[in-house]
């Protein structure tokens, strides 16, 4: 196994008479300060200039409503937990509380259905609705695992990232709410994060291309979001079996 | 694996027949009786055969109030002429052992946080005073009667948020009642505690609340004139019972609570407990192997950002204020690309026991690639700044020297100990992930003393960005899109593994494994009665609080202004040692 010895004497000279005399190692030092003198800025002007949060940022939740994409076994979940089934802007919600059972903190939530009260003849009798769904923020480490356990890909993460307030209730939100958080970021965004069955994208860029804030600390770089591998197909390249 | 097979540890049964040997998922575990303890450890420390120099960890296991004897002492050991390790069991009963600190000095801490937080006695133990919570608290909390919430019994309104003179009602809303908190007595008390004997006048007091502690960390400094008498450190000021937590909860669910020990490189806190839970579970080998790559990578990416902190805060408390935003600059970088793979700049929470959760975005090769062509450039500047310049040197060079004895005996690990010359890594040593594949050299310094370790550090970072090349070529030319990132049970009935890990079950047994760290071994013990969804006990061996140990000791004789240095240069974080 390779071991590399450091140390003064190894591979760092210790100073010379001249060096010691002239400050040259002042000088050199100087140097690196006065290259960095003439470099173009790279902090960001915040407030005035903010940059956008990456794509899969873990941000402040929301809960998404139905608009058509979602996944092929969102009506087999709803038939089994016996909801009523959403119309088109209703929460995708449907009580499983799988998102809870994931949590870390599952104190943090309060997750409630509701029975229907219609007569017994009407199609929704015996079905429930979503009548409570609480997050207190407060006590959320934003790890993500429970937008990883909803089935109905309903509670996502936003890149709402500013919560602060001046009372704890706030931190609390309601289902109404995180609706609209989800609304506000899927409109904005949604495209860029989910494809149409509403499951992370495969080919999500590292950060948005229309971020020019974040490229200032790059030196003006933009990657060019070339994908990560050079072979599409499997089976191309035999050595991943080899390993 | 670096671990003693079990022909040489049974070979041990011909000199001592009273100790048993048993064996779980190749982790070679020794019993022996408590009073056979120290004869039995001297001789595995002395023995050329065996010669178990270093110390790793000691911990203690409760068994639960109904067994007889209820509690376990369990110490870790390594040998580094043959790599491997061994674990020596032996039963506390009446709550007491003998202490360890005759063979091994670094035992001293953790004697005192296993009587802090299991109430054991360790008979011979010169100061046995609680390690993490203050002198006169009444509990011991990881014994298993204790309840996690902890005993609430002090009330303290001040919590709760009042509108109108009344308590809100709803979720934000906590108890009246808190958990016992120290009084101005009780600290004083701790601090006489900890420092009983004063040898000159004046004892000088340095944090919790001190930006050059990096953390709440507070020293106690006996001073003669400008020399340190003696010296002791109180932590605990962060202590969360991580352990605590660790054992009541889901094993996904714990690794955002990792995320939060070594919050300053939490991938590599993840990576630690994702790989001895794979271990117990037998899956390690059969992670696909992108996931690795993926894992090796973000690792080496973790520990250069951490050390380009350390560096930045480092030449920060000597006087060189311009280095810290010259390594900020570069960490803002590591953070992006950190973002845009994992979702979270500071706590990641991106490896799954199994693989990682997502594949690399479009475009992040490709900027980690652009990162590590700049960065030599940068090393190279900071270098400039710094290396040679004469009160660098002078702050720098000789300054509390820890020996090649020093890292046996305080089971100092990471860059620490590299600085004293030992060449222990564990990347070498066990080899997990893809380590074994890639092309590194251990950087190894000479005198160990701070400016060594200085060096150390700046070579690793180089090292780390050698990796980090290796595992971008291999995962641009070897793999697929479609290739997996995450561990498809063969059975899934059998073993149930999702990546939010709702059910997912841990066998009986116990595995000890580690990975390094950038502040030292990071090693997870999880000690499984029966297989369930949370671990019977779960013990953090924490590289930074050995390697803070040995402090009290390197700064005695020195002025008080090495200090600053010597604490920058062990470089812990307050997370970790206090867990
Ligand atoms: S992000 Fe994590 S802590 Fe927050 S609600 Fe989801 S699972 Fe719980
Ligand atoms: S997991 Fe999804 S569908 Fe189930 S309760 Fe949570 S948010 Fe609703």
């Amino acid at each position: 196994m390779g071991i590399k010895k450091v140390g003064l004497n190894r591979n760092v000279k210790p100073q010379s008479l001249v060096e010691k005399i002239f400050f040259l190692d002042f000088m050199k030092g100087l140097k690196t300060t006065i290259k960095h003198l003439f470099r173009k800025t790279i902090t960001v002007d915040f407030p005035y200039e903010v940059s956008t949060p990456t794509i899969r940022f873990r941000g402040v939740h929301g809960l998404r409503n139905v608009d058509g994409t979602e996944a092929d076994d969102f009506n087999s979940w709803i038939k089994k937990l016996k909801i009523k089934p959403p119309e088109m802007g209703e929460t995708r919600c449907i009580a499983c509380k799988f998102c809870q059972a994931a949590c870390p903190v599952p104190e943090l939530f309060t997750i409630k259905a509701e029975k229907l009260n219609v007569p017994e003849d009407h199609p929704h009798h015996g079905l429930k609705v979503l009548s409570v769904f609480d997050m207190d923020l407060s006590k959320c480490m934003f790890c993500g695992l429970c937008t990883q356990a909803c089935p109905t890909d309903c509670i996502i993460h936003t890149d709402v990232y500013d919560l602060s307030s001046y009372t704890r209730k706030s931190w609390v939100l309601n289902k109404e709410e995180l609706s609209r958080i989800a609304d506000d970021f899927i409109a904005r965004r949604g495209k860029e994060k989910f494809d149409e069955k509403s499951k992370w994208r495969q080919d999500q860029q590292i950060w948005p291309d229309y971020d020019t804030p974040r490229a200032k600390a790059w030196d003006g770089w933009m990657p060019s979001y070339t994908p990560n591998y050079i072979n599409t197909q499997k089976g191309t390249n035999n050595s991943t079996e080899s390993q | 694996m670096s671990w003693i097979s079990l022909e040489k540890a049974t070979a041990l049964k011909e000199k001592f027949n009273y100790i048993d040997v048993a064996e779980s998922n190749g982790y070679v575990s020794v019993e022996v009786p408590k009073d056979k303890l120290i004869s039995f450890l001297q001789f595995l420390k002395e023995d050329p055969d065996y010669a178990f120099k270093m110390f790793i960890d000691l911990t203690v296991i409760d068994h639960g109030q109904k067994e007889n004897p209820r509690f376990q002492g369990v110490i870790i050991l390594y040998s580094p002429e043959y790599k491997e390790r061994i674990i020596v069991k032996s039963w506390a009963t009446e709550e007491t052992l003998p202490t360890l600190t005759n063979l091994w000095s670094g035992a001293k801490w953790a004697e005192r946080e296993a009587w802090d937080m299991f109430g054991i006695k360790f008979e011979g133990h010169d100061n046995l005073v609680r390690m993490f919570m203050w002198e006169g608290y009444p509990y011991h909390p990881l014994r298993k009667d204790f309840p996690i919430r902890g005993i609430e019994d002090v009330e303290l309104p001040s919590l709760n948020e009042v509108e109108r003179g009344d308590q809100l009602e709803g979720l934000f809303n906590y108890s009246r009642m808190h958990t016992a908190l120290p009084t101005l007595e009780d600290l004083e008390k701790t601090q006489k505690a900890r420092m009983p004997k004063k040898k000159s006048q004046i004892v000088l007091n340095w944090g919790p609340l001190h930006p050059g502690t990096h953390g709440t960390i507070w020293f106690l400094f006996d001073l003669d004139g400008e020399y340190v008498q003696q010296c002791d450190i109180i932590i605990g000021q962060l202590h969360r019972g991580v352990e605590k937590i660790a054992e009541n909860i889901g094993y996904q669910q714990f690794i955002p609570y990792t995320d939060r020990m070594d919050y300053i490189a939490s991938i590599n806190e993840n990576h630690a407990y994702v790989v001895a839970a794979e271990k117990l579970l037998g899956i390690h080998d059969k992670v696909p192997p992108k996931a690795k790559w993926i894992r090796t990578m973000m690792a080496e990416l973790s520990r250069i950002n951490s050390h380009l902190l350390w560096l930045g805060t480092y030449a920060l408390d000597l006087g060189a204020l311009t280095m810290f935003l010259y390594t900020f600059r570069e960490r803002e970088k590591i953070m992006d690309i950190l973002e845009g793979i994992t979702g979270a700049r500071f706590t990641i929470n991106y490896f799954r026991i199994g693989g990682v959760f997502a594949d690399l975005p479009a475009g992040a090769l490709e900027a980690i690639e652009h990162f590590l062509k700049d960065f030599p450039e940068r090393i190279n500047d900071y270098e400039n700044l710094l290396t040679r310049n004469r009160i660098w040197l002078k702050r720098n060079k000789d300054v509390c020297v820890l020996t090649e004895e020093d890292v046996y005996d305080y089971g100092l690990t990471g860059a620490v100990a590299r600085a004293s010359g030992v060449p222990y890594d564990v990347r070498k040593i066990d080899s997990y992930d893809m380590y074994d594949e890639v092309d590194f050299d251990i950087p190894v310094g000479e005198v160990g003393d701070s400016y060594d370790r200085y060096l150390v550090r700046m070579e690793e970072m180089r090292q780390s960005a050698k990796i980090i090349q290796q595992c971008i070529e291999k995962l641009r030319n070897d793999f697929t899109p479609d290739d997996p990132y995450f561990l498809e049970p063969e059975d899934p009935k059998k073993l149930k593994l999702s990546i939010d890990g709702r059910g997912l079950k841990l066998p009986q047994g116990e595995v000890y494994a580690s990975t390094d760290n950038p502040r030292g071994e990071l090693g997870f013990y999880i000690y499984n009665k029966k297989a369930a969804i949370k671990p019977h006990r779960v013990r953090i061996r924490s590289g930074a609080f050995y390697n803070l140990q040995v402090f009290t000791k390197a700064i005695i004789g020195r002025p008080i202004a090495d200090a600053i240095t010597l604490l920058s240069t062990i470089d812990p974080v307050v997370g970790e040692t206090d867990r």
